[in-house]
């Protein structure tokens, strides 16, 4: 019997007069339908810049602030099940729920456009009680480059736990890697986290990055 | 790290501590992995990057890898010694609680696994405080647990009240930190971080979900005990498994067929409607169920009614409404308006209230009848629908009323149901229960 990877309910895969004619093997989902259905994905209207999730089409408050033209693309509202995902999949470590995410990032990778993909890196600390990167986790086969690294010293404390004002007082994190200079000038580069709240992340790899020469720099996010 | 926090315990530390030993929290048998700390199997699938095995079963309670090692200090019962009984409970049992009181306490000192059968609102706490004293006097490490958290978090002041001895309460997201006392109330999940602890375990509820259902848990009760010690189960409605093991002697049990008033239980009526599934996807109810409600309704008599699933809840209150009647109010177990709808029933604001087997044990309703619409459900077990018949006459001055079962067949759980209370009745006759 198959089970669900989130809920743990059994799963039992659908027959179809398709399946028994072509004589394929019977597949269960890794997920079930129940959980499929608790993800709804972001809608219009969003905000241009953020895609935060609005009841108007224009630029939100937060990225009025930021000032710039800062591009980010988000697959699914930050809500109580995002929140509950995260929480068993990133703070409890458990690494098998990549899969639930898996095939929206596949998806929403095919319609970016973008010549190098560099995933947000995690920091050593985190590496050793973690025990992988969340965000390559839901990568399948898609080829990314890790061209930033983060330094213990400068995260103290987890993003998560500070407010939207201590937030934005991060100081810059991330450092390019030696071959980055190599790998970036002239590149289209798309970053991937986990969660877009304030944008101080994506902003402090960007600006690294656009020091090694990329031409451009726009992000993916799981959640906004 | 204070000594005294790993005493009987087994928890993934980082460092090791003086005195501990540990064992890898997961162990290779036979080409699989087994964790040390809930002993359900990893999946092969279940690995971390690099191919570190890690254990999704207990991951509540925190991740364990191969990495991890899980420290232990055996329990060495070091508590103050008592001179005189902890017990301060000045309550007076009836001579049947008395009886049993007596004959558990034979049992505990007997260290002899037992049972005690008391049926829905029998008082059985209280029947218990006698040998948990006399445990606790002797020096022993006891814990009070219960695979629900409410019954935990409703013990643990009567507890405290009851016994003076110091006592931890533990379950997921407890906001006061562990610490080693001689008491402790938990739930059955936080017994997984204990190894070889408690001298006496006493397990509330014991065919609660989800003990009943999961190896894990009752793994878990197995290894917290000292292998010197004994556990007492406390139910109303033993599962087949105990039940067995009653007739093979493995385990002692005490009735107590009574409750508390001397009356005895209400019996389980069923009703046998046509396929009442069908019917609601019409938004129709059994005739029998809605002139029932209507006579409920017209005399004021306040009404639980019980359906299989929770998405039955809104189409039953549906169906009511559409039958010209009051649709009462609708609770289920992710009901963020729970406890307020619960206490609104008990304050008599609302007459009736639809609900699923959340509401079938741990909650008393004064002068209640109760109503099970599509009782052949396999959502309600033999247990859940003793339970739910225990609902009514609970109070001294009610002890009667209507359980009624409406159901499109009679199948063995209905079936084992009466039987259960039929037989508790009949014990409960010899000792001169009453009809109410």
């Amino acid at each position: 019997m198959m089970t669900c990877v989130w809920c743990g309910r059994a799963v039992t895969p659908s027959v179809t007069l398709a399946t028994l004619w072509h004589w394929q093997p019977l597949v269960a989902p890794e997920v079930c339908a129940a959980c499929r259905a608790r993800l709804r994905p972001l809608h219009a209207p969003q905000c241009p810049r953020c895609a935060r999730q609005q009841t108007t089409a224009q630029v939100c408050h937060d990225c009025a602030r930021w000032g710039d033209a800062w591009v980010n693309h988000a697959i699914f509202p930050y809500d109580a099940t995002l929140k509950a995902y995260m929480q068993q999949y990133k703070f409890q470590g458990d690494y098998r729920l990549r899969v639930v995410m898996q095939p929206y990032l596949r998806q929403a990778l095919a319609q970016e456009t973008y010549d190098l993909l560099v995933p947000i890196p995690v920091t050593a600390g985190t590496w050793l009680t973690r025990g992988f990167n969340q965000v390559t986790g839901w990568l399948t086969d898609q080829p990314f480059q890790q061209v930033l690294t983060v330094d213990d010293a400068h995260k103290p404390r987890p993003q998560s736990s500070k407010t939207r004002q201590e937030r934005l007082r991060t100081p810059q994190p991330f450092q390019l890697t030696p071959n980055a200079t190599k790998i970036l000038p002239n590149q289209h580069v798309l970053l991937l986290d986990d969660v877009y709240t304030t944008g101080r992340t994506l902003r402090h790899a960007a600006a690294q990055i656009y020091l090694g020469g990329a031409k451009a720099v726009t992000s993916l996010t799981l959640a906004r | 790290m204070d000594k005294s926090q790993l005493f009987g315990r087994r928890l993934p530390l980082t460092q090791a501590p003086a005195g501990g030993h540990n064992i890898p929290a997961l162990r290779q048998v036979n080409g699989r992995w087994q964790c040390q700390r809930c002993h359900q199997w990893v999946g092969p699938t279940d690995q971390l990057p690099h191919g570190i095995p890690y254990c999704r079963h207990c991951l509540n309670l925190g991740r364990l890898t191969t990495h991890t090692k899980l420290y232990t200090i055996p329990e060495p019962n070091q508590f103050a010694t008592l001179t005189s009984s902890p017990l301060r409970w000045q309550g007076q049992l009836s001579p049947q609680q008395e009886t049993a009181a007596q004959a558990v306490l034979r049992h505990t000192q007997a260290k002899r696994d037992q049972l005690l059968w008391a049926v829905t609102g029998a008082g059985k706490t209280e029947i218990g405080f006698p040998a948990l004293a006399w445990a606790l006097q002797q020096g022993w490490r006891v814990a009070w647990t219960s695979p629900r958290v409410d019954v935990c978090l409703e013990l643990a002041p009567r507890l405290a009240q009851a016994i003076a001895v110091p006592q931890t309460v533990l379950y997921g997201g407890q906001p006061v930190p562990y610490a080693y006392c001689p008491l402790t109330i938990c739930t059955t999940h936080q017994l997984l971080r204990f190894e070889a602890a408690f001298d006496w375990l006493i397990v509330d509820e014991v065919d609660a979900f989800p003990l009943a259902t999961s190896p894990l848990l009752q793994l878990a009760i197995q290894r917290a005990q000292k292998p010197t010690g004994s556990h007492l189960y406390l139910t109303a409605t033993p599962g087949q498994d105990l039940q067995r093991q009653i007739r093979r002697h493995q385990l002692a049990v005490t009735y107590l067929p009574l409750r508390y008033h001397g009356y005895l239980l209400p019996p389980l009526r069923v009703k046998l409607v046509g396929d009442w599934r069908r019917q609601l996807d019409q938004r129709r109810l059994p005739g029998k169920l809605i002139r029932q409600v209507r006579r409920y309704q017209q005399t004021h008599q306040r009404y639980l009614l019980f359906v299989p699933h929770v998405q039955d809840l809104a189409r039953v209150q549906a169906a009511l409404q559409h039958a010209g009647l009051a649709g009462g109010v609708t609770v289920h177990a992710a009901d963020p308006k729970r406890q307020a709808k619960v206490q609104a029933f008990r304050d008599h604001h609302v007459n009736g209230l639809l609900t699923t087997t959340i509401l079938e044990r741990g909650v008393t309703f004064p002068a209640v009848c109760v109503l099970i619409l599509g009782g052949d459900d396999p959502v309600f077990a033999t247990s859940a629908l003793v339970q739910i018949a225990g609902r009514v006459g609970r109070q001294r001055d009610h002890p009667g009323g209507d359980v009624l079962c409406y159901a499109t067949s009679q199948p063995r759980t209905i079936q084992r149901a009466q039987a259960m209370i039929n037989a508790l009745n009949r014990r409960g006759r010899r000792l001169g229960g009453r009809r109410p």
